[in-house]
């Protein structure tokens, strides 16, 4: 029996008011040859009790990433969140609104997004941010097509942006579907033997829509031949800089190195890596790029009496309004999540944000030490400095060390290979996080070299 | 006013964190010295107990379905379980990596599975995806979809997309992101879909027809069939905005209707909270031509003894997927939330829809019907937006002689409702109807709810036209001034 009908029982009164006298008739415009002619095949209705024993044997039966030591991260990370965080966003005010259409009943969503944007702004340094995209890779994507619509009639190379060449598929497919429709050539963007961007093979960027690089790069990798990129590229060629959200705590801000555009997964502010949605995408941007950018935005205004006041602004780019000649068909965006991410950085505050930072910094540096310890394994990219992961070369498959260490109880990473297209498969990436412990560090250590003197004995 | 950034205390008031695992100093010595961060954001430097009150005052001052009755026409606003929540916070939902080996994953797998059968058959078609996050996501993935089937027929060339003037923005907004053309034929004087102006458009050029169903005007197209026929017969695929799905469970479905691939909003149908703006989930179901390429991947699954209920899952790709839209495997948090919906009704969705519609006809009834006392008090009474015998989870009215014989517009009577404490129905919206409000109340409201909702309605266009044309009056700020905010652009807090 369902719980949450409250007319259930009185239909009969509320159909003789109309005049009707069966449901059926609430339907009779439904047309005959169009009707289903059975009943849905589905189970009984549940108790809520039910429910939760079953959501409890099923998500009882997966591996959580904190239960155990984790090197998965490559874009979604394992975090602490603060109880108060979910705590304050899911009051039913805030989790049960839709899109703040009325301001007039809405304001504290409205001022906690401006909120939002005023420390996206301060974190990226950049003046404008909107309320969310649905991902990092929307938002990379979303971003090259705004470039494109901002920068195309003065572009020498037209319609053209460039992406760095390595990117997981989970990025650089997304970015391929939404480009599709605006005819744009997505050209890629050399890595020298250091796995930085080739300077020298920038040049040929030059007068372009966008170049697309991430900070650090897909392979873990601080890129200090950012800073240079702008210069190279032009000033009629957007900057778009993919960041890691935390890292910022440590690193400058990309709107401090040419950045016109930075996009960002903000997952590690405001929840857990809940199988990868829902999360956020951060986009921030230039005053210039503010009229083609994608998503809600959200300003300060004042009421009929002159009182402060916040409302959606700009919604002449969007869907509803512009209709086929909107910036983005996007309408739903991932509010709620954002303002998860807006209380964490509140709640961290600016030197809670550079701990945080230190504390990613940290853990990876000692992971990173344990592991090139071992005979036989060795980083990509020997110059290389890292953030919170990295990339070695292992001696064997990286699948079958994965495996191994799986059976020994630690999620040691991820194989490149099966999400990066050309990645040999020996590419272990390893992430180190704020909830790495020197325990988890001495327990991937230890698989490791057990798994490679494994090899060892198989080739004597 | 509580002011996030007033709060001005120690730079390390907020919250504590372990050291760590090296000082701080080794810790920043690994990171090159031309990329360290100069100087710190200027964010808010508060402790718990001050964020705690500052955010609850924030929640004071916005209104949610918690709040009280939510109208607002095409988004179903229903009432959320809040078990919903309790189970998205259980850690074998919270943290899960999507890139984790799929023996960790076997349970939100299962769920996975069980969603893609259940939503499969409620629409009639042969496969579905979890991956689109939004509803508009679900629209591009499935337009990229047909675009793909089309091309692999060697009719790539079609290059027309056709929507009905009554649908949604982001239909055509999503097809113009796939590079279609945009074709949008007008509705007949009833507000329903005009075949000989369809007949007018469709080609060997048509790639697609996009179509609520019921209607924005909260109609039942009662010539879709053809409609499917004449987009058919030219070669043209038909695609299902289900934004008005929650209306139709168990009654028909788009399979019957002739559609070939149709988006689910899970945060309208299945409850997912609406969180201010999103997130929210657009599953897409296709029929089987369709579902190679489908965006990758799916959950399969094989018979284990090993496995759960003697089932072992895993991710596979469509062969001719067109890659992906979202980065991992959609907002899973969202799906496992809407099972959980779908399991308290089962087999009973079908008594859900009929409680939407049940109620959407009983408030259009007693809005439009107002006893004689209170008529007599009322100058002009709203119409209905199009005519209908019955309606189905939504109505339209047109308060177009409200406005003729008061100067009292649809946005007006919305403000004033504010005041009353309802948010107010979806205005001006859909663009066919003149001063149009859309009202859904949904399946979880009472009668009493809907009785004095109506009631109020009725008494609000009774009201002295000035208290209403200068609501709201008794919210946390009068009408506001978005003309100032568009042109002013403060975009954030200035500090500078």
């Amino acid at each position: 029996m369902v719980d949450h009908l409250p007319n259930l029982g009185r239909e009969a009164i509320m159909l003789k008011e109309m005049g009707l006298s069966s449901i059926d008739e609430l339907f009779s415009d439904i047309p005959q040859d169009v009707r289903r002619d059975t009943p849905l095949n589905l189970p009984a209705p549940q108790t809520e009790e039910e429910i939760i024993a079953d959501a409890n044997r099923l998500l009882g039966a997966n591996v959580a990433i904190n239960s155990r030591p984790n090197f998965l991260g490559a874009g979604l990370y394992e975090n602490y969140v603060p109880s108060m965080v979910a705590a304050m966003a899911t009051r039913g005010e805030f989790l049960t609104a839709y899109t703040p259409y009325q301001p007039e009943v809405s304001q504290g969503m409205l001022q906690a997004l401006w909120e939002f944007q005023t420390m996206v702004s301060e974190l990226v340094a950049l003046p404008v941010s909107n309320v969310s995209m649905y991902d990092a890779s929307t938002a990379a994507a979303e971003a090259l097509n705004c470039a494109v619509r901002v920068h195309n009639k003065k572009a020498t190379q037209k319609n053209v942006v460039y992406v760095i060449e390595w990117l997981p598929e989970h990025r650089l497919s997304v970015i391929e579907n939404y480009s599709c429709g605006a005819d744009v050539e997505i050209r890629t963007l050399k890595f020298d033997e250091n796995g930085k961007v080739d300077l020298k093979s920038a040049e040929s960027a030059h007068g372009c829509c966008a170049v697309y690089v991430e900070q650090p790069n897909p392979f873990g990798v601080i890129d200090e031949n950012l800073v240079e990129l702008k210069q190279i590229i032009g000033e009629n060629t957007a900057l778009v800089v993919g960041v890691n959200a935390t890292s910022l705590g440590v690193l400058e801000a990309p709107g401090n190195w040419g950045a016109d555009i930075v996009v960002a997964e903000g997952q590690p502010f405001g929840i857990g890596a809940t199988a990868g949605g829902p999360i956020y995408g951060i986009y921030a941007c230039t005053e210039k790029y503010l009229r083609q950018m994608p998503g809600r935005i959200v300003g300060k205004t004042f009421d009929d009496k002159g009182k402060d006041a916040f409302t959606l602004t700009l919604s002449t780019r969007e869907q509803h309004i512009r209709r086929h000649k909107a910036t983005s068909n996007i309408c739903s965006n991932e509010t709620l999540i954002a303002l998860m991410g807006g209380i964490h950085m509140a709640l961290l505050g600016p030197k809670g944000l550079q701990k945080l930072a230190l504390r990613n910094a940290a853990a990876c540096q000692v992971t990173m030490s344990g592991i090139l310890a071992i005979e036989g394994v060795n980083l990509l990219f020997e110059n290389g400095t890292a953030y919170n992961e990295f990339t070695v070369v292992l001696p064997g498959s990286a699948k079958s060390a994965l495996d191994q260490l799986d059976r020994l109880g630690v999620t040691a990473g991820l194989a490149l290979c099966d999400v990066m297209k050309g990645a040999e498969e020996t590419w272990l990436h390893i992430t180190a996080t704020d909830q790495t412990t020197g325990e988890d560090v001495n327990a991937i250590v230890s698989g490791l070299k057990s798994w490679v003197s494994s090899l060892n004995e198989v080739e004597s | 006013m509580s002011d996030l950034f007033a709060f001005d205390g120690a730079l390390d008031a907020g919250y504590a964190q372990p050291a760590p695992l090296l000082s701080e100093e080794e810790a920043r010595g690994g990171i090159p010295e031309s990329m360290r961060r100069q100087s710190l954001p200027r964010w808010p430097r508060a402790s718990e107990p001050e964020l705690v009150r500052h955010y609850t005052w924030l929640s004071h001052r916005n209104f949610g379905i918690d709040t009280g009755f939510y109208p607002l026409g095409s988004c179903t606003m229903k009432h959320n379980p809040r078990v919903n929540e309790k189970i998205v916070q259980m850690a074998g939902m919270n943290d899960l990596h999507p890139l984790a080996p799929e023996s960790h994953l076997q349970g939100l797998m299962a769920i996975f599975y069980e969603m893609q059968e259940m939503l499969s058959h409620c629409a009639g078609m042969d496969s579905v995806t979890l991956q689109p996050v939004a509803g508009a996501q679900g629209e591009f993935a499935a337009i990229r979809c047909i675009q793909e089937y089309h091309r692999s027929n060697g009719q790539g060339n079609r290059d027309k997309v056709i929507v009905p003037d009554s649908a949604h923005g982001t239909n055509p907004a999503s097809a113009a992101m796939c590079g279609y053309q945009i074709i949008e034929i007008p509705s007949n004087e009833n507000g329903r879909l005009d075949l000989d102006a369809l007949r007018a458009v469709v080609g060997d050029d048509t790639a697609a027809m996009m179509v609520t169903n019921p209607s924005t005007l909260g109609i039942f197209e009662p010539e879709i069939a053809e409609a499917a026929e004449i987009v058919h017969s030219c070669g043209g695929q038909m695609y299902y905005d289900g934004a008005n799905f929650n209306a139709i469970l168990g009654k028909t479905s788009p399979g019957l209707m002739g559609f070939d691939a149709v988006h689910y909003n899970l945060h309208k149908t299945f409850s997912q909270p609406h969180g201010g703006g999103g997130p929210g989930s657009g599953p897409i179901g296709v029929k089987s031509h369709l579902a190679q390429f489908l965006p990758k991947p799916l959950v399969v699954r094989k018979e284990d003894e090993q496995g759960i209920d003697g089932w072992a899952y895993s991710w596979e790709d469509p062969v001719n997927s067109i890659g992906k839209v979202q980065q991992w495997h959609g907002n899973s948090g969202a799906v496992v939330r809407a099972w959980a919906f779908y399991r308290r009704y089962g087999r009973d969705l079908e008594k859900m829809s009929e409680h939407a519609v049940l109620n959407a006809n009983y408030l259009r009834y007693r809005l439009l019907n107002p006893s004689a006392e209170k008529a007599s008090k009322i100058p002009a009474m709203p119409i209905d937006g199009a005519p209908a015998r019955v309606v189905k989870h939504e109505f339209t009215l047109s308060m177009t002689p409200v406005k003729d014989a008061t100067g009292v517009s649809g946005k007006d009577v919305a403000k004033r409702l504010l005041d009353y404490g309802y948010m107010a129905p979806t205005l001006y919206f859909p663009m066919i109807v003149p001063e149009c409000l859309m009202i859904e109340p949904t399946e979880t409201e009472s009668k009493e709810v809907l009785d004095k909702f109506a009631e109020d309605f009725l008494t609000i266009l009774a009201e002295d036209p000035e208290i209403i044309k200068t609501a709201p009056h008794t919210t946390d700020v009068g009408r506001v001034d978005e003309v100032w905010a568009a042109r002013n652009l403060v975009l954030r807090y200035p500090m500078d």
